[in-house]
């Protein structure tokens, strides 16, 4: 929406189009906050935010995006904040900011812990006031190149049934993150990976995929999150022996180290045996009932709701959960992508703002900042030509081809075996810790379930909301995508961030890969590559928190 | 746990209307609805057609009737549903056109919601420094419950109202347009509740409370558009019919103590559609349903109205200031009281 709304007021004629409404966006789920140094409760600067985003990201991200990033934030709070935003306040009524994660300074700007959802209500507001088209509930499932690259997208209209045809001067991808390749994960139903593994059917690099962060606190067993600011704000984390096991891990940060800091210390204590079936606690019971229904009512209500356990009288089951992919779509610092027309941001693109981990706060800055930086280029992309925007013959009758065989098959296996084996299986493979071993037989795993989805059987045939139809679509996106994630994370023979390999190649290697993996799918044949990280100012360091 | 489910299904095609069983042999026994349409549609029906995407209540899809109240499916544990081998019944969401099964069309919705114009339009300059606009927090929380909306419909499913009068623009569209006429940075509020006063809008709400009653986040729609009304008085948007009638119930407690509901009516409806009314008037009178208004229908002793209205008034609570809000959402959350504790010191293993 903030890409849209930014081309639209370069001046191009827009259109957004999403598989669902767009308040039902899951940046609507994040809680905690959104970074820009404003410097309103403590000293902060955009140098002090850059310096903590490279170490967070484990010295992957690229430094000059970095740079930018920290640098345009204050000025988009203010603009959101002028929009209408309606974030906290501290007793001058100046934005009130709180400490996150990995982060020298009180800096993440909230409001309560619907920070997402107010943002996304407020995006759409703006779209509204200028009145910019909406497509909602049509499925796009697929890019159309031509000679002169992206031509537009083939969408199923889910409402009203059939293949729409959208042709576009240029092509915005802010489709999100693809959390749902793993059973347990914080994201929504709707977060598969769509953007992504278009983007590689149409030939473009992912970038940095082996980089999934585990959040270090979801609820069991639901897998939905608890916000970090709970920590932020003093909740600590138990093992099953009442220590705060962090004091071993991060003495100086405790809990409040990076995400896959704590994450790896949590499966540590997990796979030690100082677990409480596979669950660390989260103590709360000290913030009392006043603080509590001031900042956290949603996740006391979450946690009455899904756990039955009130936050109040007893600490919370938590485990790590796939939560937030560093990597996706490659891009420049303007969105731009190696495909003419094509343009990324947010979670499914890769800047690389976050490196081989994401802080806390910096994913939802990261959609405004970036999203505004795609917009105003695709904008301008697009008002460069001055032919009409058209799609090349036989793009449509090719897509309801495509979706006429899936409609038609009448024989096979439901997808519901094969999406439960794939998630069961990345958890089991390719979730905290990973090894050689595990990864390489869920290489194979994912063939075997690659040639069953070959298969795989659309119940519905009806046209009226046939979700069906899409749900099968969404889970090729995520056994597409899943390949790539294996496959790039075997290459990586380090521990860096979210990556970490504590079996076989236990530390981060930065002669050999202080770079970026690159995965290319050309003819079924799968391609990696490397590029070099940007590095502005800061060299890699050891990190301790 | 065993879950056995009814629920509406509807053809597109044949535009028919039927309730299906659905029995689940295996299902966890923290599981929600939506976890049990999940697991329907999966084993046994792919053609159930549901909305839903968060299944954590942020997203506002999955809103469905359960035995007739609007609830959303990934807030609901099916256990309680089915205690003591209940059958629930699971249906569309009301007021709202059916599309299939258990989507509906929002745009209805949609459509009113823009219809009050919702977003913020400031006119005078941003600050000079470039920052953000400072506005104490306690100015700001006058919208803090109304920004908890998620869109998911529940409030217009169960408006009495709009069954009848599918024009009202409802409480979903009126809580939005709490949502920026009580914003303190909003400079445009006269017509946007000269607009708002019009036909259809916040004068034509019962009062019935459905709205904060169903909504799953909390947001009190009534308490809104209570609101919006007490606002309108301050802004001397006080011309329509409803605004007319709120005003005689407090002339006629300061003057007399009581309700004088015969000079209600001519209070209330201008001279026009008075005539109109004169048979029905005539009828009511007959059947003994309409008081004479002489003598003044009078309370005994005026001074306990009299010391409501003064405390009241003492407390110089203006417009939306004034309205005594529903924190229904907090209660569950006030309803425990532990004392604050101090963290504990870092031990070792």
């Amino acid at each position: 929406m903030r890409a849209a709304i930014e081309a639209h007021d370069a001046g191009a004629e827009v259109a957004l189009v999403s598989k669902l409404h767009p308040t039902r966006s899951h940046s609507g789920a994040a809680r905690g906050g959104i970074n820009a140094a404003l410097g309103n409760a403590g000293e902060d600067s955009p140098e002090a935010h850059a310096a903590d985003t490279v170490k967070g990201s484990d010295y992957l991200g690229d430094q000059d995006a970095i740079e930018l990033f920290c640098n345009e934030a204050p000025g988009d709070i203010y603009q959101l904040e002028r929009w209408g935003a309606l974030f906290d306040r501290d007793a001058e009524g100046r934005l009130a900011q709180r400490p996150f994660g990995a982060a020298g300074a009180p800096r993440t700007v909230h409001a309560a812990d619907v920070t997402g959802h107010v943002l996304l209500q407020l995006l759409y507001e703006q779209l509204l006031a200028r009145e910019i088209r909406v497509y909602e509930e049509y499925f796009v499932w697929r890019l159309v190149i031509g000679e002169k690259g992206c031509e537009g997208v083939l969408a199923w209209d889910l409402a009203r049934g059939g293949v729409k045809a959208l042709a576009a001067k240029a092509v915005v991808l802010a489709t999100g993150g693809s959390g749902r390749v793993y059973r347990g994960s914080t994201n929504a139903h709707a977060c598969t990976a769509d953007g992504m593994a278009m983007a590689l059917r149409a030939g473009l690099p992912l970038e940095d995929l082996e980089f999934m962060q585990f959040h270090p606190t979801t609820l069991h067993p639901s897998g939905l999150l608890v916000t970090e600011a709970v920590r932020g704000e003093g909740g600590y984390l138990l093992n099953s022996g009442g220590a705060r096991f962090m004091r071993h891990y991060a003495p100086e940060a405790m809990e409040l180290a990076s995400r896959d800091v704590v994450a790896h210390a949590e499966q540590t204590e997990i796979d030690e045996g100082r677990s409480i079936g596979g669950s660390l606690l989260l103590d709360l019971r000290h913030f009392g009932p006043e603080k509590m229904r001031e900042h956290f009512h949603g996740t006391r209500d979450m946690a009455l709701t899904y756990a039955g356990i009130d936050p109040l009288e007893q600490p919370l089951p938590v485990r790590p959960g796939a939560h937030y992919h560093m990597g996706g779509v490659a891009t420049d610092l303007d969105g731009r992508t190696e495909v003419e027309n094509v343009f990324a941001a947010g979670e499914v693109a890769c800047v690389s703002l976050h490196g081989a981990n994401r802080l806390g706060g910096n994913s939802l800055m990261e959609t405004i900042v970036f999203g505004r930086r795609a917009g105003r280029a695709a904008a301008e992309e697009a008002l460069k030509k001055s032919d009409r925007a058209a799609l090349g013959p036989g793009a449509q009758v090719d897509g309801e081809r495509e979706l006429a065989r899936l409609l038609e098959r009448r024989k096979g296996e439901r997808p519901r075996a094969i999406r439960d084996e794939l998630g069961t299986s990345m958890n089991e493979n390719f979730g905290v810790f990973r090894e050689e071993g595990k990864m390489r037989r869920q290489l194979e795993l994912l063939e075997n379930l690659r040639e069953r989805y070959e298969e795989v059987l659309v119940e519905d045939t009806g046209r009226v909301w046939n979700s069906d139809l899409t749900q099968v679509l969404e889970l090729g996106f995520q056994l597409d995508l899943a390949v790539c994630m294996v496959s790039a994370g075997l290459e990586r023979r380090e521990s860096r961030g979210a990556h970490s390999r504590p079996a076989d190649f236990p530390e981060r290697d930065d002669q050999n890969f202080l770079k970026h993996s690159l995965v290319r799918w050309s003819k079924d044949w799968l391609d990696l590559s490397w590029k070099p990280v940007t590095i502005t100012k800061w060299q890699p360091q050891k990190r301790t928190y | 746990m065993q879950v056995r489910l009814q629920i509406q299904r509807s053809d597109p095609a044949t535009e028919e209307t039927r309730l299906q069983l659905y029995q689940l042999d295996q299902v966890r026994p923290a599981a929600t609805l939506l976890d049990c349409l999940e697991q329907i549609k999966d084993e046994q029906d792919g053609t159930l057609a549901f909305r839903r995407s968060c299944r954590e209540g942020i997203c506002g899809s999955c809103a469905v009737r359960v035995d007739g109240k609007t609830a959303l499916a990934c807030r609901t544990p099916v256990a309680e549903l089915v205690a003591g081998g209940r059958l629930p019944t699971i249906a569309p969401i009301g007021n709202l056109p059916v599309v299939r099964d258990l989507v509906v069309e929002m745009e209805p919705m949609w459509q009113k919601m823009r219809s009050v114009r919702p977003f913020l339009r400031p006119t005078s300059d941003a600050p000079d420094d470039g920052r953000e606009t400072v506005v104490p927090p306690t100015l700001m929380a006058a919208v803090r419950k109304e920004a908890l909306c998620i869109n998911c419909g529940a409030c217009v499913s169960e408006c009495d109202v709009m069954s009848v009068s599918p024009e009202f623009l409802g409480p979903h569209a009126l809580a939005k347009a709490w949502r920026l006429v009580g914003d303190p940075r909003e400079e445009q509020n006269a017509p946007r509740l000269k607009e708002l006063s019009g036909r259809h809008g916040i004068w034509e709400c019962t009062r019935c409370y459905l709205c904060n009653e169903r909504c799953p986040k909390g947001v009190d729609p009534r308490d809104a558009i209570a609101k919006l009304g007490a606002e309108a008085f301050v802004a001397g948007v006080v011309r329509d019919r409803g605004a007319r009638h709120a005003k005689w119930f407090v002339t006629s407690a300061r003057t007399t103590g009581w309700l004088r509901e015969s000079e209600l009516v001519v209070k209330t409806l201008n001279i026009a559609v008075l005539v109109t009314k004169i048979p029905l008037g005539l009828r009511l009178f007959r059947r003994g349903k309409a008081p004479l208004p002489l003598p003044r229908h009078k309370a005994a002793d005026l001074a306990p109205a009299r010391e409501l209205r003064r405390i009241v008034a003492g407390q110089d609570r203006r417009g939306a200031q004034g309205i005594v809000q529903g924190e229904r959402v907090l209660e569950r959350i006030e309803r425990v009281r532990v004392p604050e504790k101090p963290a504990p010191e870092v031990e070792d293993f």
